[in-house]
């Protein structure tokens, strides 16, 4: 299981202008001591249509991390501008907060982030330009979409184990008269497809 | 019989796995699938049970959901103690469950369902050791072991008292192992497997005792599970699937020559889990009919593929009863109540169902006596526990006892009841780590949290360890950060208003000088000004979501949500990882020259959001402005040389260095053996002293010359009223209390006025020139340069310490005088500079040492534990003063973790009663109260009998009156029977000592009718 757990994440400054830097607060807690940092990244998504335009605003280590309940305030700067296409500036993105551990992400926590006009005019008759100076940056803040990944918290990992793909060693011992009894995703197994015949 | 499906036990949906009912069945817990997890909820019992409980809101359902299994959970079990819960999982752990005793309600980050979880099961254990799916877990009687199984053919026995060590792993299965079963009587361990067998296994040597292969060859390996089941009376062993002339059965095997020659024969698909009733019936004796000797029965429930469940009593040659068309799909597992008349079964479908059985349909369950004996005629040995020590803790002899264990266990129940309000209030208390409230911490978080660059240039956070693990006696945890209290997790929903409206943030961070005076109406305050904050969010939000004009965008972005973000190779720490990211190589360089400025705008603005904060209580605010006003005065009404202590308060307090610095001017010149420092006369200076109405005492040495003779004047002004009072001799110090202002000066005089500027006395002469004067109440203390002390009683014109030398404490070493105070009881205190306080009790006429900052037993006295919650906050009196906030008890307590316990004991005993006699010698009634509570505590939790006793006989003092008796009724103004009367019910919390507790119980009860 997940050694580290988030508790909650504040936004902190929000809404805010773009060019403020993003701010989070972020609690975890933490089931023993880790020997190593959490690596904590802001990837800001440039735009919907490709992950090429994600920028990784910043990443910081975090520790040392002794069993317990943390909290820190995760500081990043604001997206570089020149990175963003221009049609995809003004609008509805995501801000993503990774961790990793040992290099396996484990958690996401993922952010609808509305980039608007304060100015009415401006609202009603975008420049084709954006005008950063005049956009405001609103996360959603009450709506984390949450997504937790299974990782190898033990030992140097040499591949990194993935909930998704299971394996099957364990059924490869069975006895070749014996069909395997459980397929991986449990939940999906026709145990009894009999009684939908 | 009656069948009810709670709906609102489901798992959204998901296929719930198990199911097991707790042994005190106030509660059950379902395993199985989650969103993108395993899930372990426990839910609450009564409103299955009862009607009007599920309608009642007030009553919450779900107790708590543990999302921590990464893969779906197949097995839930309560231990049979009910302290513990196993759960095992397809992520080929298991993991041991503990509920945690202080913490309130909080959710999960970012789960869908805002429902908060009402009780706290923390995982105190994880189990590792298969190599795949644990299909089921069992614990053995008396719950010595914890049993688990796998598809990795392997069977896993845990030592259970000492996880997670491995007793024995238990190899000979050839298939996937999916049911356990211990026998009641305690000799074997049963598995079925898909390899077509069954086996037992002795726990005496813990090799297999047979193998039963007959009744299972026909079988395919079809099923999800095979919880088989051992009858209570140990006789019969009744698999899962077995087949008998190709149709499914339940096979039953009798434990004399492992014989199977019956079984249960109907179910048209495999049978999937069995479940016997864990009591032993007899027929009910109905009226009229002459009472023949029948002989006792079980009962058990078979269910099956077939998505029907039979109940079987071994008395009837037919089933009791056969349910169809109860569930959608298969049924996982069957778990009855342990009174054994209420049964709840789980399908793969999702759903619960509960079946409750009257006495009319299955018998007379047989008392344990009736059980025992039963035990006793087959295997000679009874299954009760016979172990003295433990049967005295199960054993309750008095009814005063059972009602307090009784309402020590509805407390739980009725706290539950009120989650909802209680969530609301929980921000409210007070999360203070090291004397700092959460709210505090989370205000500066950014600017205090320490930042360091690695040595390849990357940011580095140390983390705020703001709460040690509740995780009971599985850990030791220091006693400096406070264990996880109510509320100490702000819960998600509050937090978008916290952070997305300053005010509401800034109004938060006001409560941080929480005087208990924060009341109720603040709450409301706060809540109502937190509301405009939520509906703001959810307008903004609204307005969000109407205004993404881009739908299509919104899904493709919601992909990015789920994705993991490809591993980037190495990011860890290698530099040459920093080249994999782009973006933060090309800005490296920019970015910290930025990062830089921005730390610079940031210190700017956030010193204009200190101001503003401060503005705005003055006017709206202000009674609790006048508690920060206290907090602050306080601290320079008691002034302390000790660096390192103002050190750790410079930013709460802005005002302080100010007065440190004039106090080091005082005393901090190193002093020749017996000779202290006195403080160089000034022209003219000024101090604040007093604790509710500020005194300032402002002076003005040489004023005037009248006549050749100089004057000095000293003027004090308190809520407006002002004196001034003329000397002929230049004021050396000046101080006061609520009640006189003392004044000493150069020519060695010390003239005392009442708090209107009245002269209460004749100037008294001192020996030598003051080094350092104090003032509480009517009390006041002079500590001369020649290291004498004095304290005089003002108002009764007596003196309480008589020119009492310093040479005890202060010959045979260097150390000097770094602080001195009167405590408002004119106790006087004087600490040195070797860390080491002493205290002066006048009626003993001795010195006392009550704090020694070197010390080993305060940085190794673990007594976390005895902490309460409300007693968290740490005491408030002269004894912490003198200590400092910074006591560092138990900071070494966790290193001592490998020091064997009755060490760490007996220092933390000792550390105890120090503080507990020095609070007594310090005359701190509140600080005598809260050390005493903790101490009880200690005491009953380790056992200490006879320190209890005399406890308890002191605070008692005799029954009846008798004038050769010395007791004294009151300890410091505290009436002693009132303190053992608020001593014994944490007495009564360890059943040992129930006699003791009814004892005193009784007597005080007795004293009370007189």
């Amino acid at each position: 299981m997940a050694k580290v757990q988030v508790l909650n994440v504040a936004v902190l400054d929000n809404p805010s202008p773009f060019g403020n830097p993003f701010q989070f607060e972020i609690t975890f807690e933490c089931m023993e001591d880790l020997p190593e940092d959490l690596e904590w990244k802001i990837i800001y998504v440039g735009s919907a249509e490709s992950e090429e335009y994600d920028q990784t605003l910043d990443s910081v280590l975090v520790g040392p991390v002794p069993a317990g309940r943390h909290m820190f305030v995760f500081q990043a700067d604001a997206p570089n501008t020149g990175l963003i296409p221009e049609s995809d500036a003004v609008g509805v993105t995501v801000v993503l907060i990774t961790c990793t551990y040992r290099g396996q992400e484990f958690i996401r926590i993922g952010y609808y982030v509305n980039n608007e006009y304060t100015d009415a005019e401006l609202r009603e008759n975008p420049p084709l330009k954006p005008d950063y100076g005049q956009l405001q940056r609103n996360i959603l803040a009450s709506n984390p979409r949450v997504t937790r990944f299974h990782i190898n918290w033990e030992g140097c990992s040499e591949k990194m184990e993935d909930s998704e793909n299971v394996d099957p060693a364990p059924n490869a011992m069975l006895p070749p008269s014996c069909p395997p009894g459980k397929a991986p995703p449990l939940g999906l197994m026709p145990d009894n497809s009999m009684d939908c015949l | 019989m009656k069948l009810l499906k709670p709906s609102w036990v489901s798992h959204n949906g998901k296929a719930i796995f198990s199911v097991d009912i707790h042994p005190d069945g106030t509660k059950f817990a379902t395993g199985g699938q989650g969103e993108d997890s395993g899930k372990v909820v426990i839910w609450n019992m009564a409103p299955v049970l009862r009607d009007e409980d599920e309608k009642n809101e007030n009553i919450p359902k779900l107790l708590c959901q543990m999302d921590n299994h990464l893969a779906c959970v197949n097995c839930v079990r309560w231990s049979n103690n009910g302290l513990c819960l196993a759960s095992g999982g397809d992520d080929k752990l298991v993991m041991v469950w503990k509920k945690a005793a202080f913490i309130g309600p909080s959710t999960v980050f970012g789960s869908s369902s805002k429902l908060a979880n009402v009780e706290q099961w923390r995982c105190v254990t994880i189990l590792r050791s298969h190599t795949g799916d644990v299909m089921d877990v069992a614990w053995s009687p008396h719950d010595l072991w914890l049993a688990s199984c796998s598809v990795d053919n392997t069977i896993v026995i845990w030592n259970a008292r000492k996880f997670p060590e491995i007793v024995t792993t238990l190899k000979g299965h050839t298939g996937l192992v999916k049911g356990l079963t211990w026998d009641p009587v305690g000799k074997y361990i049963a598995s079925q497997a898909d390899d077509h067998s069954l086996k037992v296994w002795r726990t005496m040597d813990w090799q297999m005792d047979t193998n039963i292969t007959k009744p299972f060859n026909e079988c395919g390996g079809t099923t999800h599970v095979l919880r088989l089941s051992w009858s209570p009376d140990g006789q019969y062993l009744v698999s899962a699937h077995a087949m008998n002339n190709s149709g499914p059965t339940a096979q039953i095997i009798e434990r004399d020559g492992w014989k199977t020659n019956m079984d249960f024969v109907g179910h048209r698909k495999a049978v999937t889990v069995v479940k016997f009733n864990p009591k032993i019936f007899k027929k009910k004796q109905r009226n009229g009919s002459a009472p023949k000797p029948s002989c006792p029965y079980c009962c058990c429930a078979v269910g099956s593929k077939d998505r029907s469940l039979s109940v079987w009593l071994t008395s009837l040659k037919r089933p009791l009863v056969v349910i169809h068309d109860l569930f959608d799909k298969s049924i996982m597992d069957i778990t009855w109540t342990l009174n054994g008349l209420g049964m709840l079964v789980c399908s793969m479908d999702g759903t619960v169902a509960f079946l409750d059985f009257s006495q009319d349909e299955l018998g007379d369950p047989l008392n344990e006596e009736e059980k025992n004996a039963i035990h006793q005629n087959i295997y000679g040995k009874s299954l009760a526990v016979t172990m003295d020590t433990q049967l005295s803790s199960t054993i309750i002899e008095n009814p005063e006892m059972l009602k307090y264990q009784q309402e020590r266990r509805a407390a739980p129940t009725s706290s539950g009841a009120q989650g909802a309000s209680l969530e609301n209030q929980t921000p409210k208390l007070t999360n203070v780590v090291n004397g700092e409230s959460l709210e505090d911490i989370r205000k500066n978080l950014l600017k205090k949290q320490v930042e360091t660059r690695t040595a390849d240039g990357r940011r580095r956070i140390t983390p705020l360890c703001i709460a040690q693990l509740d995780t009971g006696d599985f850990s030791p945890a220091l006693f400096n950060s406070v264990p996880i209290l109510p509320g100490s997790s702000v819960a998600p929903q509050l937090t978008p208003q916290l952070s997305s409206d300053s005010n509401t943030a800034n109004s938060l961070c006001l409560k941080a000088n929480q005087e208990p005076a924060a009341s109720p109406t603040k709450t409301t305050d706060d809540k109502d000004s937190g509301t405009p904050a939520v509906n703001s969010a959810s307008l903004k939000s609204n307005l969000l979501l109407t205004t993404a004009s881009k739908i299509e965008p919104m899904k493709a972005l919601d992909s990015r949500f789920t994705e993991r973000s490809k591993p980037t190779p190495g990011v860890t720490s290698s530099p040459a990882a920093a080249a994999a990211m782009p973006v933060s190589t090309v800005d490296r360089v920019k970015d910290t020259s930025v990062l830089k400025d921005w730390k610079m705008k940031e210190e700017t603005s956030s010193d204009s959001e200190d101001k503003v904060q401060k503005v705005p209580p003055l006017v709206k605010r202000k009674p609790e402005m006048e508690g920060a006003e206290v907090v602050e005065k306080r601290k320079k009404g008691r002034p302390r040389k000790d660096a390192k202590l103002m050190m750790a308060v410079p930013q709460a307090f802005p005002q302080t260095p100010v007065s440190v610095e004039k106090e080091t001017v005082r005393v901090s010149a190193p002093a020749v053996t017996l000779k202290l420092p006195t403080p160089a006369v000034q022209k003219s200076f000024s101090s604040q002293v007093g604790t509710d109405s500020v005194l300032y005492l402002e002076v003005e040495n040489e004023v005037s010359v009248v006549a050749g003779a100089r004057l000095s004047q000293l003027k004090c002004s308190r809520d407006g009223r002002e004196w001034d009072a003329v000397l002929p001799s230049r004021i050396a110090v000046v101080t006061g209390s609520s009640d006189v202002v003392a004044v000493a000066c150069e020519d060695r005089t010390l003239s005392i006025y009442s708090s209107c500027g009245r002269r209460l006395l004749p100037s008294i002469m001192l020996p030598t020139p003051i080094s350092a004067l104090h003032c509480s109440g009517f009390f006041v203390m002079a500590l001369t340069a020649s290291a004498t002390l004095s304290v005089w009683n003002v108002q009764k014109l007596t003196a309480v310490v008589k020119n009492e030398s310093l040479n005890s404490i202060l010959l045979g070493s260097d150390a000097t005088v770094s602080s001195s105070m009167l405590t408002d009881q004119g106790v006087p205190v004087v600490g040195l500079s070797n860390g080491k306080s002493f205290c002066f009790s006048s009626s003993m006429e001795t010195w006392n040492l009550i704090a020694d900052k070197q010390d080993a037993l305060v940085q190794c006295a673990d007594f976390r534990n005895c902490v309460s919650a409300q007693d968290a906050l740490g005491s408030v009196g002269p004894l912490a003063t003198t200590q400092g906030r910074s006591l560092s008890a138990g900071r070494l307590a966790s290193r001592l973790s490998s020091t064997p316990h009755h060490l760490q004991q007996g220092m933390t005993l000792a550390f105890l009663e120090q503080q507990l006699s020095s609070a007594l010698v310090l005359r701190s009634s509140s600080e005598y109260r809260h050390w005493l509570l903790i101490y009880t505590r200690f005491i009953v939790n380790e056992g200490y009998e006879h320190r209890l006793r005399e406890l308890c006989k002191d605070l008692l003092g005799p029954v009846h009156k008798s004038s050769t008796s010395s007791w004294e009724p009151t300890v410091l103004g505290l009436r002693k029977r009132d303190v053992l009367a608020e001593v014994l019910p944490v007495i009564g919390q360890n059943l040992r000592f129930q006699r003791l507790f009814t004892e005193y119980q009784d007597q005080l009860e007795l004293l009370r009718l007189k």
